[in-house]
């Protein structure tokens, strides 16, 4: 999502006639994908936290306005403050990395320097305020859009290599789980879409489930084993890191997508799939529900709840979607997560802090 | 077998078409001396090309381009389909008829039945350019372990594409030299796909295909790889057994031909493992060909005669001496169309392969890459230790006065291409901005921004085998075997590679794959049987020359005046007191002759 932040900011900016600079702590220079944000607007710090403290501080010093996109930058949030009391600082709170206790320098930065608090979701707003007692005035929701590069199908038929690739006819149903598959992330529910399918194949004989993402190899292990116990080797397919540029073709060539996860700040996927016309079932204790416009979009279900999930499935199989009925939920969803809307929001939100 | 050319361009005509595609013929010709073929369809602005190197269906019925007896589909095809009786006996049961005993003739029946299904069917070594007249679409496809070369070149509404780049250029099809070959070369030794040195060239993935539109000019590249819940094996026996059955299996199907067939002997494991696997299924026409050396530090025969004294048929044994190299070297620099820093072996081999009348060959290839064969697969878990350190602290080793050190500076920069050339690249960044007079972030951006990578890092042997197998075969040795056995119209055939084998070998537990105890030890055990036991209990060789002594004798690579930079002089006066490796020098005599 960062990139579509950094693609907006970089847009508004140029149109407003501002400057902006994106500093990436994780990424160096040949990480960048210049669609997005030309590379003099661009600085990547390679893991070095101390060159990318003292840039920032120096920036900051000049600077109208600064946004850190992630609460592990509380430390330079102060110091920014510190120097440059006037300077508004923003932080964006995403999911997971907010909804725990936090450390004595993120509660300071948050309680007592952070002007602002973009939160992904609602989700995410009312766990800053319930857990950190934030200023519900300092809180804005601003959702994540679908990213401006993902191309957009305008016909909705299932791309036939990938038909070819999988083993798949016209008649199977196909259900899409894309995700990272990390050992050490276990609130994904793809384990609940197995034993799903594991009950439903009898029902509906042609089910296939596409589990996609990048793996570790312990967790490629314990995946495998989950799919021989519960007997589905025929029904799921576990395809392993998929090409961004095949991302839109697997959202086609599926019925439904299914990411029943606990933690998800946003679930930037739902949207992405939504714009592909595909419908999505989520979880409902978690910032998913802001992506399906709460219920407008997709279904939100008890995720330990695996009747449900089955029952929901069931729901979805039994009344597949017209073309006609996916352009529509393409349209639907673009009317709310378009990257224009977003822009639009984020300069408002800029404005006002100008203004203020 | 085979060279492949071809043309699709809607503001073509046909005569200009034509004459562009024989003009790339004429340049392929050495890896198709037996037959031509041209087919141009007006209507569709399109003209394929080839030249045939018979090896299976020696006829005429074996003339490339080839179509259907409809003729709606039309291919021009380089390689070998090894499962193409299975695949024909299951056309036939289909209903298809077929007039020759080609396997081209089978992959235009499977494409009938299947549509883009059948790619993923065929199992061999292959490259080929299909035409669909009824859906107006044109297919470029490559095989799964990329082991035959198909380059591309789309632009302006136009598609061409050809088995050689130098063929692409002779047309005048792209003339633009890519402005950053040379630095991607001195990196890695070689140009890494999918880079050629000619800007907008391309090579065209493994196990990918291309679909053209003839109605949009446009296209579409995928993979056509299909995904399979592979059961991992985690029994040594089990492993063992499978081993055993698959390559011996694999070496069987790729013993098939109408042509005479042998197989490269070094003397190391693998390819004398190949040796005594085809001898037990071919008997007496299995000839093989050795090479050795005056040299005794290089010389292999000891271990080679072992081999061969459970050998029936006939052995071709060569002696190479500096002089032989002095006067095959120019040759060399012509025939390998891309810059490289090795396939002088091959080259070599295939030389003497063809001359006692071979068309095509097996070769030991692919057994490292896959069992663990190479030092990288202990030196990877280096770069998870110095992941530890501050990045900076490994610039210290652009001033080190060792030049095997030198590349240490790789560890400067996070990126998985850097972890790559750390193990496997040639010059360092910062002697590579030197020696091209430019400065470093070039170098950088060029080495390393845009390239995504599908590997997860653990440092562990497996990333090794990704390392091995993606880039350093495929990008070096599969690409310099072809070009150089080809140049000789000889083909060599990967039994190792083989799609199953490969999968098999990848479904083994790693513990038992790369057992620490040995190289390649469950590959060894398998075969405990087969195997003399001085063949596999010994050093490692690998398939080499004496290539420090005969370059550091050769007049031009040594001349230092040739070198227009100073860095380039100091570097070659080092190669003369043996402190610079020959792959070194022998990558800026190559720059310095496009220069």
């Amino acid at each position: 999502m960062t990139r579509t932040l950094a693609h907006s900011l970089y847009h508004i900016s140029k149109k407003e006639n501002w400057n902006f600079r994106l500093f990436s702590l994780y990424d160096t220079r040949y990480d960048l994908m210049s669609q997005y944000l030309p590379p003099e607007n661009y600085t990547g710090f390679n893991n070095s936290r101390l060159s990318l403290g003292f840039r920032s501080i120096k920036e900051a010093s000049h600077s109208d306005i600064v946004i850190l996109n992630h609460i592990n930058f509380a430390l330079i949030g102060i110091v920014i403050k510190l120097f440059n009391p006037k300077c508004p600082v923003w932080l964006i709170a995403h999911g997971i990395e907010v909804w725990r206790p936090l450390s004595f320098i993120k509660r300071t930065f948050l309680n007592r320097y952070c002007d602002k608090i973009i939160c992904v979701s609602n989700f995410t707003k009312h766990q800053m305020i319930a857990r950190h007692r934030s200023d519900p005035d300092k809180c804005v929701v601003l959702n994540n859009a679908v990213d401006p590069f993902i191309k957009l199908p305008e016909a909705f038929d299932k791309p036939e290599y990938l038909l070819n690739r999988y083993g798949l006819g016209p008649s199977n149903q196909v259900i899409f789980t894309l995700t990272r598959l990390a050992s050490s992330e276990q609130y994904k529910g793809h384990e609940q879409v197995i034993k799903a399918v594991a009950s439903l194949k009898q029902e509906f004989a042609n089910i296939k489930y596409i589990l996609s993402g990048q793996y570790d190899s312990v967790e490629e292990i314990r995946i495998r084993s989950l799919i021989d116990k519960y007997d589905v080797r025929d029904e799921v397919i576990l395809t392993g890191f998929l090409n961004e540029n095949e991302l839109t073709d697997h959202f086609l060539l599926a019925d439904l997508f299914v990411l029943p996860s606990k933690k998800e700040g946003f679930g930037i996927v739902f949207v992405e799939a939504l714009a592909c016309g595909l419908p999505v079932i989520c979880g409902n204790a978690d910032g998913s529900t802001d992506a399906i416009k709460d219920g407008k979009l997709g279904t939100a279900i008890n995720v330990d709840d695996l009747s449900e999930l089955q029952n929901t499935i069931v729901r979805y199989l039994n009344t597949p979607l017209t073309l006609d009925k996916r352009k529509n939920l393409q349209k639907e969803c673009l009317q709310y997560f378009d990257e224009k809307y977003y822009q639009e929001h984020l300069l408002k939100l800029l404005n006002n802090e100008q203004a203020a | 077998m085979c060279r492949i050319a071809g043309i699709i361009s809607a503001s073509s005509e046909a005569f200009d078409r034509s004459e562009k595609v024989k003009q790339m013929c004429q340049v392929l010709k050495h890896g198709g001396p037996d037959d031509e073929g041209i087919f141009d369809d007006t209507g569709a602005r399109l003209t394929f090309g080839h030249r045939r190197l018979s090896i299976i269906d020696l006829s005429y019925n074996g003339h490339q381009p080839m179509a259907d007896a409809q003729q709606r589909v039309w291919i021009t095809f380089n390689g070998e389909i090894y499962n193409y009786p299975e695949l024909k006996a299951q056309l036939i049961s289909l209903g298809a008829k077929f007039i020759s005993s080609t396997d081209t003739e089978v992959i235009i029946s499977a494409y009938i039945h299947w549509g883009m299904a059948a790619f993923a069917k065929l199992r061999g070594i292959f490259a080929f350019a299909l035409y669909d007249k009824e859906k107006a679409l044109t297919y470029l496809v490559r095989d799964s372990s990329g082991i035959k070369p198909l380059y591309y070149c789309a632009k302006e509404g136009q598609l061409s594409f050809a088995s050689e780049v130098k063929a692409l250029k002779a047309a005048g099809l792209a003339n633009e030299a890519d402005p950053d070959w040379q630095i991607r070369f001195l990196a890695y030794g070689h140009i890494p796909e999918p880079y050629t040195t000619l800007k907008n060239v391309y090579s065209l993935p493994k196990g990918e295909f291309l679909c053209w539109n003839h109605k949009k000019s446009t296209y579409d590249i995928h993979s056509y790889h299909v995904i399979f819940n592979k059961s991992a094996i985690d029994d040594i026996i089990q492993a063992k057994e499978a081993i055993k059955e698959n390559l011996a299996f694999a070496v069987r199907r790729q013993l098939i031909a109408d042509a005479p067939i042998g197989v490269f002997l070094s003397g190391g494991i693998d390819s004398s493992l190949l040796t005594l696997l085809a001898e037990q299924e071919k008997k007496t026409q299995l000839k093989t060909i050795s090479i050795y050396f005056n040299e005794k530090a290089y010389d292999e025969s000891m271990y080679q005669n072992l081999v061969l004294k459970q050998i029936e048929g006939e052995k071709f044994s060569h002696l190479v001496k500096q002089s032989d190299f002095e006067g095959f070297f120019p040759q060399i620099i012509e025939d390998m169309d891309l810059p490289t820093t090795d396939g002088i072996n091959t080259w070599c081999i295939s030389k003497f392969a063809h001359d006692d009348g071979l068309k095509a060959v097996l070769s030991g290839l692919g057994a490292d890459e896959l069992f663990g064969g190479y030092p990288s697969f202990n030196r990877i878990r280096y770069i998870k230790t110095a992941r530890k350190y501050p990045a900076s602290f490994f610039k210290l080793a652009n001033h080190s006065g060792f030049d095997a050190y030198r590349k240490i500076a790789f560890l400067t920069y996070n990126h998985p291409i850097a972890d790559y050339l750390f193990l496997r690249g040639l010059y360092s960044p910062a002697d590579i901005a030197e020696i091209l007079d430019t400065d470093i972030t070039h170098v950088e951006d060029v080495l390393f921004a845009n390239r995504k990578l599908p590997y997860v890092r653990n440092y562990d042997e497996q990333d090794a085998a990704w390392f091995e197998l993606n880039l350093y075969m495929q990008n070096q040795l599969l690409r310099d075997t072809d070009v150089m056995g080809m140049s000789h119209g000889l083909e060599v055939r990967v039994p190792f590679l083989d799609e199953d084998f490969i999968r098999t070998a990848e479904s083994i537990n790693p513990t038992i794959r790369f057992d620490k105890s040995r190289p390649k030890k469950i590959l060894i055990d398998s075969f405990d049987d087969v195997l003399p036991e001085p063949i596999w209990n010994r050093t490692k060789m690998g398939f080499t020359f004496p290539l420090q002594d005969w370059m550091k004798k050769n007049q031009e690579i040594t001349d230092e005046s040739l070198y227009n930079r100073n860095k380039s002089k100091s570097i070659i006066k080092s190669f003369k007191n043996d402190s610079v490796h020959w792959s070194k020098a022998f990558a800026l005599f190559q720059i310095q002759m496009h220069a």
